[in-house]
C-alpha cells in the first residue's frame, strides 16, 4: 500500500465504535441516481413480490377449470368495489402526503390518512370473509376459493404491514422525529404502497370481474 | 513480469478485536456477518455430514437394520435439507457478503442492518428446521413432492416446520440478493465498471438476480402446501395437481443449482489466475457466459420432470435447452484450462482444491448433459446415478471450491495463514474419498439401484460397491475434520499473512488482513481489472496495452509473447 499515489484522498480511519453506515461514502463512488437506497431496494423487493403474486395468480387461473364446488358467483364484486375504493383513494392521499413532504411542508396527517384508509379496506375484507363463509364458500370447499383466500389473504398481510408501517412513520412525521436522514425510508415505504393498490386492481380484475378460462 | 515474487511478511500482527461476544449479536459489519454466515454453515455442514454417516453405514451392506424405513426418510429430508439451504448456501453468502464490498472498494453493504437481519432470518430458519425433531422431522425430501408432503401422508407436523423454515431462510437470502444488487450498482469504486469488476463480483451480482427471480417460487410453492396443509386447501390434492407443485418447485429448483455454483464458479476465477501467474484468459466470456447461464437456469427446469410424461415437444424443448446450457458452462471450463495453460503454477492447497474442482465438475457436467437424452434419463432417472451426478457437480464442483475460497481467503479473513502441510494431506483425503464415495454410485445406478430406498436385495455386486462407497464417506468425512482442525489451530497459531500473501490483483488485497472498519484506509486507482498489477507495473498496466488483436481480429505478433 505503500507505493499509492498520494493523489488519492485518504479515507478517515474509523474508530471501532463508530456504525459503519453512517459513514460517506468513498469518494467519488459510482453512483449517480438522484434517488435514495430505501426506493431501489423496494423496487428490487417488490419484483420479488410480484414473481409470488404472479405464480399464485396462475396457479388459481389453472385450477379455478376443474372447479367443482360453490361457483365464483358467491362473490359481490359489487359489494366489493366500496371497500376497494378506500385503498385506492389511499394512493391518492399518499401522493399528496409525498408531494408536501419533498416540499417539507407538514406531511404526517396525510401519511396517516392513507394508513387509515388502508384499514377500511382491511374492515370490509374481513366482512367479506365473513360473509363468504357463512355461505359455504371456504378454504376447503373448492379448487378457486383454495386460490382467492390464498391470493387476497396474502394481499390483505400486505396491507396490514404497510398500513402500520404507515402508521408508524405517520405518527414520528407528525412529532417531527422522522428527519432527514431517513428520507429513503418514506420513499420505499411510498413506493411498497402503490404497488399494493396495484396488485389490487389486477387482483379485483381477474377474481371479481373475469369470468375465468 | 516473468518471476512470481513470493509472500514477504512485513506486516504487524493482526490486532486483535474486542472479544464481546454481544458484539456478533448487534453486528453490522459486512465482514462479522460473512464470518457469521461461513461459521454457521460449517455448524450445520457438521450436522448433515453426521447425517449422511448414518445413511452410509445403513447401506454399507443389504439388508442392512440399523435404521428403519422412516427413520432413513426423515435423514435423507433433514440431510438434503441442511446441506443445501444451510450448508453450502449460507458459506457462499458468507464468501459474498465478506467479499463484495471488498472487491468492488466499498465501505459495507448499502443496507448493513439488512444484511444482519437476512443472516438471523437463516439462523433462526435453521433452529426452526432443526426443532421439528420434537414434533417428529420432516420425511418428504428436501423436494416434498405432492401429495406425499400433504397431510395424509406426512401427518407429524414435521413438514410444516420445514416450510416455515425454508421461508424464512428463503426471505433472508432474497433480502441478502437484494442488497448485494444495490451495492454493486451503487457502490463501486470511481473507475470500475461493470466489465472491470473482479469475477467473484461478477457472478454473485448476476446470481442476486436468479436469486431474486427464483426463491419467490419457491415462496410461492411453499404457501399454497401450507394452505392445503393447514387450512385443507387444495392446490396439491382434492382436485388440485400434484404435477403443479414440480412445476412451481423446479422452477426454483435447477436455478438453485446454479445459484450454489455460480460463486463457486466466481471463486474458482479468481484462484486460478493467481496460482498461474496470469490474468484470466478470456475475461468478458467468463463474465458475460454468466448471463446466458442467468436466463437459461430457468428455461431448462423440466429437465427433472422427464418422467412425468409430457407431450413429446415439451419434453424436447427441455431436452434442447439442457444440452444447450452446457455450452457457457463449456466456455468458462475453457477459460480456466486456459488461464492454465503456460502458466507458472503454483501448487498451493487453493490451487489443488481449484483443479480438482475442474475435474470433478466437468465430469459431473457430462453425466448432467447424459440426463438430456430423454430415454437416458428414462432409464436413469431416480437411480443413483442421479446422485452421483449432482453430488459430482454439488461437492466435487460447488463444496471444491468454496473449500478452495477458504484456504485462498482465510489469510484475508484472519490474518494467518493456513498450514500448507495439513491442508495437502486433508486435500488427498477429501478428494481420494469423495470420488469413492461416488464414482461407484454411478455404477449402481447403472445396475438399477433406486435412490430413496433405505435398504436393498444382495444382488450381484451391488454389497461390495455400497461397502466401498461407505468406507470411502468416513475418509472423506475425516479429511474435513482435518480441515477443521486446521482453521482453528492456524487462527491462533498460523503464520502471519500480511496484506497480499498471494500476490494477487484485484482490490480486496489491497488493505490489511483483516481489513479494518470501513475497510480501505485509502483506495487505489482502479482503471483496470486488475488495479493492483497496474500501481506494480506503471511501466506496462492493463489499461495502456493495446488490443491483443488486430483488425482482422488476429492475436498481433508482438502480444504473442507479451509478459504478463
Ligand atoms: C451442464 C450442466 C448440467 C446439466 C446438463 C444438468 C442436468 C441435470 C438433469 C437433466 C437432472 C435431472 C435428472 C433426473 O432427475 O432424472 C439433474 C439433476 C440434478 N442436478 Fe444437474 N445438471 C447440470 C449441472 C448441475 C449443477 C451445476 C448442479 C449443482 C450445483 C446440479 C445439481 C443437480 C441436482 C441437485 C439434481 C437432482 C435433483 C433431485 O432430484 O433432487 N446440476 N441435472
Ligand atoms: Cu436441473
Amino acid at each position: 500500500m505503500s507505493d499509492n499515489p498520494a493523489s488519492i484522498p485518504p479515507i478517515p480511519r474509523v474508530s471501532q465504535a463508530l456504525d459503519v453506515s453512517r459513514l460517506p461514502l468513498p469518494p467519488g463512488h459510482m453512483d449517480a441516481s438522484p434517488r435514495s437506497n430505501g426506493f431501489w431496494g423496494m423496487a428490487v423487493f417488490l419484483v420479488t413480490d410480484t414473481v409470488i403474486f404472479l405464480l399464485l395468480l396462475v396457479a388459481n387461473i389453472y385450477l379455478r377449470r376443474y372447479s367443482q364446488g360453490p361457483a365464483q358467483g358467491a362473490l359481490d364484486p359489487g359489494t366489493t368495489v366500496w371497500f376497494s375504493l378506500g385503498l385506492w383513494a389511499s394512493s391518492g392521499a399518499l401522493v399528496l402526503a409525498d408531494v408536501f413532504r419533498k416540499q417539507a411542508k407538514l406531511s404526517g396527517l396525510l401519511y396517516l390518512l392513507t394508513a387509515a384508509l388502508g384499514l377500511v379496506f382491511l374492515y370490509g375484507q374481513a366482512q367479506e370473509y365473513l360473509h363468504l363463509n357463512a355461505q359455504g364458500a371456504t378454504v376447503d370447499a373448492d379448487l378457486f376459493f383454495t386460490g382467492f383466500y390464498t391470493l387476497t389473504g396474502l394481499h390483505g398481510l400486505h396491507v396490514a404491514f404497510g398500513a402500520l408501517a404507515l402508521l408508524v412513520t405517520g405518527a414520528l412525521r407528525f412529532g417531527g422525529h422522522l428527519g432527514r436522514g431517513r428520507e429513503g425510508f418514506t420513499a420505499g415505504l411510498g413506493l411498497y404502497w402503490h404497488f399494493v393498490d396495484a396488485v389490487w386492481v389486477a387482483l379485483f380484475l381477474l377474481l371479481y370481474v373475469w369470468g375465468g378460462p | 513480469m516473468t518471476t512470481a515474487p513470493l509472500p514477504t511478511e512485513t506486516a504487524p500482527a493482526p490486532a486483535s478485536r474486542p472479544r464481546n461476544f454481544t458484539r456478533w449479536l448487534s453486528t453490522t459489519d459486512h465482514k462479522d456477518i460473512g464470518m457469521m454466515y461461513l461459521a454457521l454453515g460449517a455448524l450445520f455442514f457438521l450436522i448433515g455430514g453426521v447425517e449422511v454417516l448414518m445413511m452410509r453405514l445403513q447401506l454399507a451392506r443389504p439388508g442392512n437394520t440399523l435404521l428403519q424405513a422412516t427413520t432413513y426418510n426423515e435423514f435423507f429430508t433433514l440431510h438434503g435439507t441442511t446441506m443445501i439451504f444451510l450448508a453450502v448456501m449460507p458459506i457462499l453468502l458468507g464468501f459474498s457478503n465478506y467479499l463484495l464490498p471488498l472487491q468492488i472498494g466499498a465501505k459495507d453493504m448499502a443496507f448493513p442492518r439488512l444484511n444482519a437481519f437476512g443472516f438471523w432470518l437463516t439462523a433462526f430458519g435453521g433452529v426452526i428446521l432443526y426443532l421439528s425433531l420434537l414434533e417428529g422431522p420432516p420425511d418428504a425430501g428436501w423436494f416434498a413432492y405432492a401429495p406425499l408432503s400433504e397431510r395424509p401422508f406426512s401427518s407429524s407436523l414435521g413438514t410444516d416446520f420445514w416450510a416455515a423454515a425454508l421461508l424464512m431462510m428463503g426471505m433472508g437470502t432474497t433480502l441478502t440478493a437484494l442488497n448485494i444488487i444495490i451495492t454493486t450498482v451503487r457502490y463501486r469504486a470511481v473507475g470500475m465498471g461493470l466489465w472491470k469488476m473482479p469475477l467473484f463480483s461478477w457472478m454473485v451480482f448476476v446470481n442476486s438476480f436468479i436469486i431474486a427471480f427464483a426463491l419467490p417460487s419457491l415462496s410461492a410453492a411453499l404457501i399454497m402446501l401450507e394452505v392445503d396443509r393447514a387450512l385443507g386447501g387444495r392446490f396439491f390434492q382434492g382436485g388440485g395437481s400434484p404435477v403443479l407443485w414440480q412445476h412451481y418447485f423446479w422452477l426454483f429448483g435447477h436455478p438453485e443449482v446454479y445459484i450454489m455454483v455460480l460463486p463457486a464458479w466466481g471463486i474458482i476465477s479468481e484462484v486460478i489466475p493467481v496460482f498461474s501467474r496470469k490474468p484470466i484468459f478470456g475475461y468478458k466470456f467468463v463474465a458475460g457466459s454468466t448471463l446466458a447461464i442467468a436466463v437459461l437456469s430457468f428455461a431448462v427446469y423440466a429437465h427433472h420432470m422427464f418422467a412425468v410424461g409430457f407431450a413429446r415437444p415439451v419434453n424436447l424443448a427441455f431436452a434442447a435447452s439442457t444440452m444447450l446450457i452446457a455450452i457457457p458452462t463449456g466456455i468458462k471450463v475453457t477459460n480456466w484450462v486456459a488461464t492454465l495453460w503456460k502458466g507458472s503454477i503454483r501448487l498451493t492447497v487453493p490451487m489443488l482444491y481449484a483443479i480438482a474442482f475442474i475435474v470433478q465438475f466437468t465430469f459431473g457436467g457430462i453425466t448432467g448433459v447424459s440426463f438430456a437424452v430423454l430415454p437416458i434419463d428414462w432409464q436413469l432417472t431416480d437411480s443413483y446415478y442421479v446422485v452421483a451426478h449432482f453430488h459430482y457437480v454439488l461437492m466435487g464442483g460447488t463444496l471444491f471450491a468454496l473449500l478452495s475460497g477458504l484456504h485462498f481467503y482465510f489469510p484475508k479473513m484472519t490474518g494467518r495463514m493456513l498450514s500448507e502441510g495439513f491442508g495437502k494431506i486433508a486435500f488427498w483425503m477429501i478428494t481420494l474419498g469423495f470420488n469413492g464415495v461416488f464414482l461407484v454410485q454411478h455404477a449402481l445406478g447403472m445396475m438399477g439401484m433406486p435412490r430413496r430406498v433405505y435398504t436393498y436385495p444382495d444382488l450381484p455386486g451391488w454389497g461390495a460397491l455400497n461397502l466401498f462407497s461407505t468406507v470411502s464417506a468416513f475418509v472423506l468425512a475425516l479429511g474435513l475434520v482435518l480441515t477443521l482442525i486446521n482453521i482453528v489451530i492456524s487462527w491462533r497459531l498460523g503464520r502471519i499473512a500480511g496484506d497480499n500473501p498471494w500476490g494477487a490483483w484485484t482490490l480486496e488485497w489491497a488493505t490489511t488482513s483483516p481489513p479494518p472498519k470501513g475497510n480501505f484506509v485509502r483506495l487505489p486507482p482502479v482503471k483496470s481489472s486488475r488495479p493492483l498489477w497496474d500501481l506494480a507495473h506503471p511501466e506496462d498496466p492493463d489499461h495502456q496495452r493495446p488490443p491483443r488483436h488486430d483488425q482482422q481480429g488476429h492475436i498481433r505478433p508482438e502480444e504473442r509473447n507479451h509478459e504478463r
